[in-house]
């Protein structure tokens, strides 16, 4: 019944980095042939740990880098391949919010300069519908029309991520990609964005890609969760479904590193061993085999293939490989 | 952790008392940091938690006499080491304390290690300064305590640069420079913000062996409440440069009574319903040069009252928990107050 609005097919990124005069040029596999669907509505989780990919995927997607290979369908059309200009029409429909409120933000212009450039770059609307759209917006995100002509250094970080959020919100896109919105955040201020998020997603009826390194947070906001090692997907499943019983060795670890809630709470934790690997150079077979307790021959030299279960969740790992 | 902590019993190692940290600006100066009172007991870990800019780091800077001079100042009260008065001491002495009595682990891993120098360069430091020990034998050193912080292949990482290692690796190193000089004191400042939460965990197990196995006492800092339910015994929590609530760990998440603090708490996202609002404290915290009249808590608090608004509430407590808030002081009449600042100085001076 759901429909899906992005489709993201065998997707590749690789950075070349150089090595100096003399010698050949590496790759990082920032992503490595990453794929999944997500549905008109919902919020699609992506974690995992610094480094494994989980921003280059959301700004290959947007094509903020261009990819290295598959395929993006997005409401079927496959924008992969779109010439700059047609790229530039569909972002209307797919927006970004960034992690860094402080960055994201040009410090010259006004708010109201920062929130009707959108609609004016896409050529919607007369300049004063435009302005009465900003104003609109601006209440919404819980900001006030007196802020419209102050600029952002005047904002702290919460309030300059409620324009951010404006900013993408204000297209009225489909899909919005938020890639870490809260990180920077305090604590007090990070529960009132998310409350905003949930909020927007009801009014606007949006499509979220959530990008976050914070189990708490994607266990609160999302439907499903892609979890990623070293550029790939290792499991995906429902919300629940993944917390309450996580498959894969490499998120039952992740899962349980996160902190207690409450000094009573036992600890029943799996304790990694090292550090990630460098994607310049990851281990064979199954990148994650170097830290894996459950390792066993073949993860060494084969690859497992991310494989959908009965119940509808996807794992990548031998143990769960149905011979 | 240690059941039901007294607040007082223990004999202390690290006391503050009445602790105001200034910072000069051009004309005047401006207080960062206001009546700050707390104790730490040998072998007892402590959580200082807070928001982006409570206080947290200038605290710890000011223990380790380490705040930037000269704008940086304590402008009232003092800070003792194993009942010594170490808030004014000279720089030599403080130097001489630094490394050896107290150690600290910053924020930031990459800034605080010099990229010229090989790892074992820079762990050699501790050992040079403070113990007479030939070359080989620093090294063996060195490569032990390298190893009890899981650190593989120690023999080769000892002469390699800190770019040439991950995060959590340096944060490692840093941790090993800090405990090389046996210090009764451990001060992280948030150890692992940095870090991705399978090495925080191996971060925060280490911090936690080596408090059980040395008797190291810990003051950890941190923004993360979940890092202070793990390790630390008690804890105070920070908002606007005062400690607005002082007690132990189980106490705090049982029945925190500062409005901030039950806001904390409840806003955590594992407390809230999936999917739900989650519970949020509204507006934004003040800054410094905007301090607001009375309680700092007040322009956000759901319970101000007139009072509130008007004289900042005294800090009471029943011994081994305390709180700064009006909603917790008997009587918010002009007089009580002074018997009540009174009251808190002398708590501080007698735990
Ligand atoms: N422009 C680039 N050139 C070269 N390498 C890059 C570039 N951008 C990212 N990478 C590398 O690609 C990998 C994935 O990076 P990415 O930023 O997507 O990770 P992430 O999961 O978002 O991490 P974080 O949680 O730290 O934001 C990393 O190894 C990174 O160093
Ligand atoms: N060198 C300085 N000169 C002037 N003000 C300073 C200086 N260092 C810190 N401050 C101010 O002191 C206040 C407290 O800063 P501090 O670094 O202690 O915050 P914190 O609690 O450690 O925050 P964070 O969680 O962001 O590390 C801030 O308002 C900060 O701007
Ligand atoms: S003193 Fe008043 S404003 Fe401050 S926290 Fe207590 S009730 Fe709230
Ligand atoms: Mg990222
Ligand atoms: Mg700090």
């Amino acid at each position: 019944m759901s429909n899906t609005l992005l489709e993201v097919k065998r997707l590749k990124k690789h950075f070349a980095i150089n090595n100096g005069l003399f010698k050949d040029k590496s790759y990082v596999k920032a992503v490595d042939n990453v794929s999944f669907s997500v549905m008109k509505g919902e919020t699609f989780g992506i974690v995992g740990e610094s480094g494994c990919g989980k921003s280059t995927t959301g700004r290959t997607i947007l094509r903020l880098n261009e990819l290295t290979s598959g395929e993006v369908l997005f409401d079927g059309q496959d924008i992969s391949t779109l010439s700059y200009e047609d790229m530039r029409k569909a972002r209307r429909k797919l927006q970004m919010v960034f992690q860094d409120p402080y960055a994201s933000l040009n410090p010259k212009k006004t708010i109201r300069q920062i929130l009707t450039e959108p609609l004016r770059v896409h050529g919607l609307f007369t300049k004063k519908e435009r302005e009465e759209k900003a104003a609109e917006i601006i209440e919404i995100v819980g900001l006030h029309v007196s802020h419209l002509d102050r600029y952002p250094h005047e904002f702290s970080g919460g309030q300059r991520q409620r324009i951010g959020i404006a900013r993408a919100v204000i297209l009225q896109p489909d899909l919005i990609i938020a890639d870490e919105p809260v990180s920077a955040l305090d604590v007090s201020i990070q529960s009132q964005v998310i409350n905003l998020l949930l909020r927007l997603q009801m009014d606007f009826n949006l499509t979220y890609i959530f990008i976050s390194h914070d189990l708490g947070v994607v266990k609160h906001i999302t439907d499903r969760v892609a979890v990623m090692y070293l550029g790939r997907i290792v499991e995906l499943a429902k919300t629940e479904d993944l917390y309450d019983q996580p498959m894969h060795p490499y998120t039952q670890a992740l899962l349980s590193a996160e902190p207690i809630r409450h000094p009573d709470q036992k600890r029943d934790r799996i304790i990694l061993k090292g550090d990630v690997p460098s994607p310049v150079s990851p281990p064979s077979g199954c990148t994650f085999h170097t830290r894996c307790v459950s390792c066993m021959e073949i993860c060494k030299t084969e690859i497992p293939l991310l494989e959908i279960m009965e119940d509808g969740r996807s794992v990548a790992c031998h143990l769960y490989n149905k011979m | 952790m240690k059941e039901g902590i007294q607040l007082s019993t223990l004999k202390p190692l690290l006391e503050i008392r009445n602790l105001d940290v200034s910072f000069r600006t051009q004309d005047s100066s401006l207080r960062i940091v206001h009546g700050l009172n707390l104790t730490l007991a040998q072998g007892e870990t402590i959580g200082i938690v807070g928001e982006s800019g409570s206080g947290k780091s200038v605290t710890s800077l000011a223990i380790m006499g380490l705040l930037p001079k000269p704008t940086g100042f304590i402008s009232n009260g003092e800070i003792l080491l194993d009942g010594r008065k170490i808030s004014d001491l000279k720089e030599k002495e403080m130097r001489e304390l630094r490394g050896n009595d107290i150690s600290m682990i910053f924020q930031e891993p990459m800034t605080s290690l010099n990229p010229v120098f090989t790892i074992g360069d820079q762990l050699s430091e501790p050992l040079k300064r403070h113990k007479k020990m030939s070359r080989k034998e620093r090294r063996t050193r060195i490569i032990d305590m390298l190893r009890t912080l899981g650190i593989s292949r120690p023999e080769k990482i000892i002469d390699e640069y800190p770019h040439q290692l991950s995060g959590g690796m340096r944060q490692r190193i840093m941790i090993s420079l800090a405990m090389l000089g046996e210090p009764k004191l451990l001060i992280a400042d948030e150890p692992t913000t940095a870090l991705d939460v399978t090495i925080q965990a191996q971060i925060l197990d280490l911090i936690r062996t080596i408090n059980k196995q040395k008797n190291t006492s810990v003051m950890l800092i941190t923004h993360d409440l979940g890092v202070v339910a793990e390790i630390c015994d008690k804890v105070a929590v920070m908002y606007a440069g005062e400690i607005v609530e002082y007690t132990d760990v189980r106490t705090l998440f049982d029945k925190p009574l500062h409005p901030y603090t039950q806001g904390l708490i409840a806003s955590m996202p594992n407390m809230n319903e999936r999917k739900g609002e989650l519970y949020s404290i509204a507006g934004n915290v003040p800054r410094p040069t905007d301090l607001p009249k009375g309680c700092h808590f007040s322009t956000r608090c759901m319970y101000a009252m007139d009072c509130c608004h008007e004289e900042a509430p005294p800090t009471t407590s029943n011994g081994c928990h305390s709180v700064r808030c009006w909603l917790h002081v008997d009587q918010p009449e002009g007089h009580s107050v002074e018997i009540e600042e009174e009251k808190n100085v002398q708590y501080a001076v007698r735990s």
